[in-house]
């Protein structure tokens, strides 16, 4: 019977080409129908430092990391350790390295099945110009049951601005690996259907922005977040638009206030450090209702903390981080492939509802690659504005809050947007009556939104809920099917739409559960306290929450619900 | 659109009535706005003023066009932004020194360097005024009159020309509050720049800076024409006093976002199908 | 050449009264503003003034062809149009007399504008109207100089106050 799934990880020191490996055995895997999640792990050099490519194979979609790995091929065992907490190999785990050197005790540890080649030499031999990690995707493709020839072709595709002789060596030192005699075999999970798509969670959003209108970026580079922008560059440029790579983060943010305020639909990507510099701004744009979408790719925190692994905790800076009642926007993306549909969504929403949306992804849904079905899209949203009367008040006292937005160039209709308090007309105003009526007015528009059944997904029935949003999703959709293994019915609830938070339909998924367990990646349970500052629970609620570096397991979620019912 | 072919400059003023206190230098500022546009005859509709915070930021709302009151110090960034989005539009940044100079420093060296089509009007008291008069990156080392800084900020101040020039700004002016007519014209040529245009004007402080009113003594305007070459005009901007007026550095520089190339494939989607 | 005089100078005429009714106005809200009502009181006196003289300019002006001169085009004897009260010569405190003086400078710089086009101009009609047009302005003149001879002098006025400014932002 075929495994649910196959886990590979490809080591190596820097140079070595690992991460490309790691990307044609994913692709060439996802040209047969295949469906897996590639994720990238380095160490702390720009160059030159050791790199992991690890591949997980699957069944489903639904992508979590690996929580141990079938395969390991090690280019080299340079601080191989590095990786010690991250790389765990499975009992008899197929291990393919040079036929020289001392194999690390933990390794040896699990008892591996050994296949140890001269593979330097056997490149060396095969072309002038041979690359070990070729022939290395050689030796995987032929493990997974792929051909030679698609290898090739994919690897010559990567290789176009290489010369010739370059990818000549490439392509033999493909096949010959292909060729190899190994001493062992693996069982791979089966194939879906052909035709997917191939992106990283960041590329989605970007792509959902861009679909959604987008057609400004101003940003400053962050990681993980820099390649949402350098994707978007390209894209923008095919579509017409701008970007600015502007020189700090609290530039950013006006820039796409300013482009925003000149009625074409602006957006920023960031993380952290970048998101807490723009905050007072992102007041600016709810006070002066001036349409923005902030993607904010979670990384380790706080200052500098884990930049390249993933975390969940700047849910309580995108909620509570600016200053005075400023009601705005705060999304999530269920998984990567939603990263277009949930990026959109907030596009759509902030500039229907004229506020900031900041969307909380993280580094693992950004970060990692998937084989995925083509995404879903969300339709633009449909939003009554005032009747344009002659007139023209541009911060209106509507019923829906939303008052007619104009732009320059708009014949008589000209207004300065002021992020001081204003009256109707947007002439500055300390009174009593226009804050409040200016704050219910922006408070308003978000809670009478009618946000349909977008705001999360919704998933199985059991007695047991559990609560998620972003990378956490999938963990707690593998933990809901382990704890099912172990009799427990659990039903997930992951949220796409955090705040203005949806309570009642929040309390109608929850309606006949006995407990709730609210799964979150960082230290503080930002999510379990905020759930139960904005409402009452009919049910004991429980927390699970574990920072970063590492990855949220579903088998720990389950581990912990199991305790928790026992006690 | 609403061009008006023979507009007065009191036809560009809105309703709002400005907070300034008599005697404050900004009322002739925005005199000599009212002014250029008149000239200019520029168009309401298709024209915005964005500022920061202080006493000069809240220009824009006494103007009846377009206008962003933003937060402090980020006036150039939405600015720039806008034009970038929206090149149809005229575009005029303004603030004062501790917004433009200090908390939005960053900012107004990136804007020289990036050279976008638009002017930035900073009206310089070298106080910061809403918050009560302190010391701001222009006032001198030995000013003492605020009770943050009671034996004077004891630095050096900026030398917003010789700060434009290093940072590549193309094209630098001077104006002062005394003479409206004047900046009226420095505006009016700085709008008409192709490229970041820098009108530094002496505002006076009636409230926190009294002694200004003396700068009328010495505010000079300069009869040689803008210095086009960037060493001469480094010498002269190091080394002035600080009060001459008049357009003082205009040299030619290529515009950032050059103009954007013929649209070749709009199906974004293509690199991720397998 | 003769046309040309008459319509340079009718154009600096209608430039200096309107500026100078724009700016009284100005000042006048700039004072009522900050509670210096007596000032504004003034100073909406004087622009109502301005704005006879410009109508009566005005009405000269018609159907004469005059240049369109941009603000920075026209020839004054000092940065602004003789009769405009400085932006910076005000204060928010000043006395009735202080403004009254300003006022009085106005009138006289606008009486001298133009009495050197009535001595110096070679346009017959151009130097008729300049020297009734200077006329006009020394009368206001006179007048103020009896205002000012009637109004008490300014006694224990400061322009400091005992309160700190405000911080309004």
């Amino acid at each position: 019977m075929a495994p649910k799934e196959l886990s590979i990880a490809i080591t190596g020191a820097g140079g070595a080409g690992v991460i490309s490996v790691g990307e044609l055995l994913l692709q060439a895997w996802a040209r047969e129908g295949g469906r897996g999640l590639l994720r990238k792990a380095f160490g702390p050099q720009i160059r030159g430092g050791e790199s992991a490519a690890l591949l997980k194979l699957t069944e489903t979609e639904r992508y979590t990391a690996a929580s141990e790995y079938n395969v390991l091929l090690a280019f080299d065992w340079n601080n191989f350790a590095r990786f010690g907490d991250e790389i765990c190999l499975s009992p008899g785990a197929v291990v393919i390295c040079e036929d020289a050197g001392d194999i690390p005790a933990e390794v040896m540890a699990v008892e591996p099945r050994l296949i140890r080649l001269p593979m330097s030499k056997l490149a060396a031999a095969t072309h002038a110009d041979g690359r070990v990690n070729m022939f290395a995707l050689g030796l995987l493709g032929q493990l997974l049951g792929l051909t030679a020839d698609s290898l090739e072709q994919l690897a010559r595709q990567k290789l176009i601005n290489k010369p010739e002789s370059y990818r000549e060596a490439a392509g033999a030192c493909i096949q010959s690996g292909v060729a190899q005699t190994l001493s062992c075999e693996v069982s791979v999970p089966d194939c879906g259907t052909k035709g997917g798509w191939y992106l990283s969670g960041n590329q989605a959003a970007g792509l959902g922005a861009l679909e959604a209108g987008i057609r400004f970026v101003a940003a400053y580079p962050i990681t993980p977040a820099s390649d949402v922008l350098e994707w978007m560059a390209g894209g923008l440029e095919a579509l017409g638009g701008n970007l600015v790579q502007a020189e700090d983060e609290l530039a950013a943010i006006n820039m796409i206030i300013g482009a925003a305020f000149g009625g074409v639909p602006s957006f920023t990507a960031t993380s952290g450090p970048g998101l807490a510099l723009m905050t007072e701004s992102i007041g600016l744009a709810v006070a002066s209702e001036t349409p923005i979408t902030i993607l904010n790719v979670m990384r380790g925190g706080p200052s500098t903390g884990i930049p390249t692994k993933s975390e969940q905790s700047d849910l309580n800076i995108a909620l509570h981080g600016l200053h005075g009642d400023a009601p705005h926007l705060v999304l999530a993306p269920l998984d990567i492939a939603d990263c277009v549909y949930t990026s959109a969504w907030a596009v759509h929403l902030a500039q229907g509802l004229q506020t900031a949306a900041i969307v909380l992804s993280d580094q693992f849904i950004g970060q990692s690659t998937a084989v995925v079905s083509e995404p879903e899209r969300c339709d633009p949203l449909v939003v009554a504005e005032q009747a344009n009367d002659n007139d023209y008040l541009r911060y209106r006292l509507t019923d829906s809050g939303v008052s007619t937005l104009a732009a320059p160039g708009d014949a008589d209709q000209r207004f300065t947007a002021d992020g001081l308090e204003h009256n109707e007309k947007g002439t500055p105003s300390a009174r009593d009556d226009d804050h409040q009526l200016q704050l219910a007015k922006r408070s308003r528009k978000l809670t009478e939104h009618d946000y349909g059944d977008a705001w999360a997904r919704i998933e199985g029935e059991g007695e047991v809920a559990l609560v998620g949003f972003g990378s956490a999703s999938a963990a707690i959709a593998e933990a809901a099917e382990l704890l099912a293994e172990q009799g427990i019915a659990a039903r997930t609830i992951s949220l796409r739409l955090i705040a203005p938070l949806q309570q009642q339909k929040l309390q109608a998924a929850l309606d006949g559960c006995d407990s709730a367990f609210v799964i979150e990646q960082n230290h503080g349970g930002q999510l379990f306290h905020y759930l139960r500052g904005m409402m009452d629970f009919s049910q004991p609620l429980h927390r699970y929450s574990r920072a970063g570096p590492l990855p949220l397991s579903g088998k720990a979620i389950a581990a912990a619900v199991i305790q928790e019912s026992r006690s | 659109m609403n061009q008006i072919a023979s507009a007065k400059p009191k036809d560009y003023k809105s309703a709002v009535k400005p907070i300034w206190c008599p005697g404050c230098g900004h009322f002739s500022v925005l005199n000599a706005i009212t002014k250029a546009f008149a000239g200019l005859g520029i168009d309401k509709d298709d024209t915005v003023l964005v500022s920061g915070i202080g006493c000069s930021s809240r220009l824009p709302a006494y103007v009846d066009s377009y206008g962003f009151h933003g937060v402090h110090g980020r006036g150039l960034a939405i600015a720039q932004g806008l034009k970038v989005a929206r090149p149809d539009l005229t575009v005029i940044a303004l603030g004062g020194d501790g917004d433009g100079f200090s908390i939005g420093g960053n900012h107004f060296i990136h804007a020289c360097r990036r050279n976008v089509n638009m002017t930035y009007i900073a009206m310089d008291n070298e106080v910061y005024g809403m918050t009560k008069g302190q010391a701001s990156p222009t006032t001198a080392a030995d000013w003492d009159h605020s009770k943050l800084t009671p034996h004077g900020p004891g630095v050096r101040p900026f030398k917003p020309a010789a700060l434009a020039l290093a940072s590549g700004a193309p094209w630098i002016a001077r104006g002062y509050s005394g003479n409206p007519n004047q900046m009226a014209r420095l505006i009016a040529e700085a709008i008409e720049h192709p490229g970041f245009s820098f009108v530094h004007v002496l505002s006076q402080c009636i409230t926190f800076c009294p002694e200004q009113t003396d700068w009328k003594a010495v505010v000079n305007e300069r009869d040689e024409p803008a210095l086009a070459d960037a060493d001469e005009a480094a010498r002269m901007f190091l080394h002035e006093n600080g009060f001459q007026t008049g357009v003082l550095y205009n040299a030619a520089r290529s515009v950032w976002p050059p103009e954007q190339v013929e649209l070749q494939s709009a199906d974004i989607t293509e690199g991720f199908r397998l | 050449m003769s046309n040309q005089q008459l319509g340079d100078f009718l154009a600096h005429s209608v430039e200096l009264e309107s500026e100078a009714r724009e700016r009284y106005l100005e000042l006048a809200e700039a004072m009522t503003g900050h509670h210096n009502t007596e000032v504004a009181e003034f100073f909406g006196r004087m622009a109502e003034e301005s704005r006879l003289h410009l109508k009566e300019v005005a009405e000269i002006a018609e159907g004469k062809a005059l240049p369109d001169l941009k603000a920075w085009e026209f020839d004054w004897p000092e940065e602004e149009s003789p009769e405009t009260a400085s932006y910076e010569a005000v204060h928010y405190r000043m006395s009735l007399r202080q403004a009254m003086l300003l006022a009085l400078g106005n009138e006289r710089a606008a009486e001298k504008f133009y009495r050197s086009f009535a001595d110096s101009s070679t346009d017959e009609e151009t130097r008729r109207l300049a020297a009734q047009f200077s006329a006009e302005e020394a009368s206001h003149a006179a007048q103020l100089v009896k205002m000012l001879g009637k109004l008490p002098p300014d006694e224990n006025h400061h322009l400091e106050e005992d309160d700190d400014p405000h911080m309004p932002e």
